[in-house]
């Protein structure tokens, strides 16, 4: 692999890709969808937990009172 | 070196370990992966044959580590749990499972878009393929099996068993390329003491591995501390924790 040099890739060349552009970003946006999914669903998976920890020592508060 | 193996094995400690490492995996993923993606987008020189095209390694490739490596915590995991009964064991086996999942579904749709221009197709019946594909497969199943049970201890051990038995495919998709005639490249960096990429190419790619690892980490940590208040909601330390 490797074309060797230091070539430095900006401008309209970069968004271009040489002409992969269509290949090259949908992997890039896709990744970058697939990692945000990742941290918002671990995110929501332990509210989620939390909150139901917090309701299991409410309802177990309850019943001790009603007690 | 065994207390440090029964700490692990503490649900407080693990809960704690995770909060704790959560925000530094983070931070240290966002600056590799960040110099990973300026050096291997903008820097990096095109490759001689597949252009710029070559440039959707840098994703590729690591969610592919990315998603043996889960794998293989996953069964690990599941079997430290199921041999010396440590709960925590399948917690992290059950936290691991849909970020590595996530991993082989993005490791399969980027090297479809990068066959396309490279193979002339989107999909081939290759044994890379396949067998990181059957990878998926096994992700979902043992992701199913787990939540099939009404008892969970049920579940956990029969989704660690799965996951110990799938663990035989995770050298076939490594060395797929070796043993069967395959369109998939060979290694690239693998090859011990000389890659077959030149520095300004290998070392974003290495950033983004390092960085794709750190990441899972993170999410590791937020998914454990989740599976462990479920798993310990009626545990004293946890009403602690959760007044706090």
């Amino acid at each position: 692999m490797g074309a060797g040099g230091d070539q430095i890739v900006m401008g309209n060349g970069f968004w271009s890709m040489g002409g992969y552009a269509r290949y090259v970003w949908p992997c890039f946006a896709f990744t970058c969808l697939v990692l945000a999914w990742n941290l918002w669903s671990a995110n929501r998976y332990y509210v989620a937990a939390r909150l139901r920890a917090r309701r299991a020592l409410a309802a177990a508060l309850a019943a001790g009172e009603e007690q | 070196m065994w207390t440090w193996f029964y700490k692990l094995a503490s649900p407080p400690y693990v809960y704690g370990a995770a909060a704790a490492l959560t925000p530094w995996f983070l931070g240290l993923a966002a600056i590799t992966m960040g110099y990973g993606l300026v050096a291997g987008l903008v820097f990096a020189p095109p490759d001689y044959q597949q252009g710029d095209a070559f440039r959707i390694i840098y994703v590729h490739a690591p969610s592919a580590w990315m998603s043996l490596f889960a794998y293989t915590s996953m069964a690990i995991a599941g079997g430290i749990a199921l041999i010396w009964r440590i709960k925590m064991g399948h917690a992290v086996a059950a936290a691991s499972a849909p970020i590595g999942a996530s991993f082989t579904l993005l490791a399969l749709f980027t090297g479809s878009l990068w066959g396309r221009p490279m193979w002339g197709t989107y999909w081939a019946w290759d044994p890379r393929l396949t067998s990181e594909l059957i990878l998926l497969f096994l992700y979902v199943g043992v992701m199913s099996l787990r939540s099939a049970f009404e008892d969970p201890a049920r579940g956990d051990r029969a989704a660690a068993l799965l996951g110990l038995v799938g663990l035989v495919n995770v050298p076939i998709i490594h060395y797929s390329v070796l043993w069967w005639n395959s369109l998939h490249q060979g290694a690239t960096v693998a090859k011990l003491g000389k890659p077959s990429m030149p520095g300004s190419m290998l070392w974003p790619l290495l950033s983004m591995l390092l960085g794709f690892m750190l990441f899972y980490g993170a999410v590791l940590c937020v998914r454990l501390r989740g599976e462990v208040l479920n798993r310990e909601r009626q545990a004293k330390w946890v009403r602690e924790a959760i007044k706090s």
